[in-house]
């Protein structure tokens, strides 16, 4: 996608709940106001489990 | 680094770690779940939630063992358990394994067919069974489970739906040692999916991110889906539904049962485990599953 884009936008554009999802960047974790460039790569992991542990 | 809307805050790592542990110390303390002195025996998946715990219980200075069960469910449980024993490796913490199919016979799948339940009960039954008996055989005090806030307010949520009365009244982050049955615990309470997922990112701990492929479509799963889409719009509501529940309707749900005949309480004739028939729901599981 293009950028600069602000975390929650990408997300609220791919129609994914930020309450269920981390967004890594490299090796940390990004808020969601966080802007995303042309270049940048991330991770959007589900943190939703369907069952107990 | 990471927000947390509910809080109203937003943390770097090393405050966002100790905001972890704190909230668990608090679910601890607030709800007497173990001493100091207790053997704790941390129910481990290779998740994200039961790896946070016991990294943290085992940071608090709890003398915590891990008891990893293998379902026998394909490539899902190779890879659960391989995240366990490399977790406990690093931590160099003990890890008790049970496999289900080498010991009993049956994978969950096909003891779930076998005995017409869906595999998340047949699952479910099988755990509940064997962390009680891993812990008595162990000498354990407690078993810790990695139930987080989300977990429970799913769960409160589908109860109340159907208004499960009797469930209702036995929802609680503690269930006491009684009648053959070791002190159960969830010391995640007070923590939700996306922090339990954040504190391994953060603490560089590898958990398995693929959901068990038992579980797709599951009711607990839109449960999660339906509390999020609340929580989206109102943070804290999760919370509060949970939270308030405990403190102001818990007990009258209990109350509401107090009333009814206490069930007795026998030995099963198979594995001595407590039970209402004559063989418990395990065994009987067991037995199905080796004569489909």
């Amino acid at each position: 996608m293009k950028g600069p884009l602000r975390v929650h936008r990408l997300l609220e554009r791919l129609d994914i709940n930020r309450e269920s999802v981390l967004v890594v960047r490299g090796d940390t974790l990004v808020t969601g106001d966080a802007l995303l460039e042309d270049t940048d790569e991330i991770e959007v992991r589900p943190v939703i489990s369907g069952g107990s542990s | 680094m990471i927000e947390l809307r509910r809080h109203n805050a937003a943390f770097c790592r090393d405050c966002f770690l100790h905001h972890s542990r704190e909230q668990v110390r608090k679910a601890i303390d607030d709800f007497e779940m173990m001493g100091p002195g207790d053997r704790v025996l941390v129910a481990v998946s290779g998740g994200k939630d039961s790896l946070a715990l016991w990294d943290i219980l085992l940071d608090l200075g709890y003398a915590a063992d891990g008891l990893y069960l293998g379902l026998g469910i394909g490539e899902y449980s190779a890879d659960s358990a391989h995240h366990a024993r490399a977790f406990a490796t690093r931590r160099e913490a003990r890890l008790v394994e049970v496999d289900i199919p080498a010991e009993f016979g049956f994978d969950i799948p096909t003891g779930a067919r076998a005995a017409k339940r869906a595999p998340c009960s047949a699952c479910g039954l099988s755990k509940r069974h064997l962390f009680n008996q891993a812990a008595l055989d162990g000498g354990y005090d407690v078993v810790a489970t990695g139930h987080n806030l989300d977990d429970e307010a799913a769960v409160l949520f589908g109860n109340t739906l159907r208004w499960n009365v009797d469930y209702l009244s036995r929802q609680r982050p503690v269930l006491p040692a009684e009648r053959g049955f070791v002190k159960k615990v969830k010391p995640l309470v007070r923590l939700g999916e996306r922090e339990m997922a954040a504190y391994c990112v953060l603490t560089g701990i590898d958990y398995i991110v693929e959901e068990c492929p038992m579980a797709a479509g599951n009711k607990h799963l839109g449960y999660k889906e339906a509390l999020n889409a609340i929580e989206v719009d109102s943070p804290g509501a999760k919370a509060a539904f949970y939270f308030e529940f405990l403190d102001k309707a818990a007990h009258r749900f209990e109350a509401a049962t107090m009333g009814e005949a206490e069930v007795e309480l026998r030995s099963c004739s198979s594995c001595g485990a407590p039970t209402t028939g004559d063989v418990c729901a395990f065994c009987k599981l067991v037995a199905r599953a080796a004569t489909p």
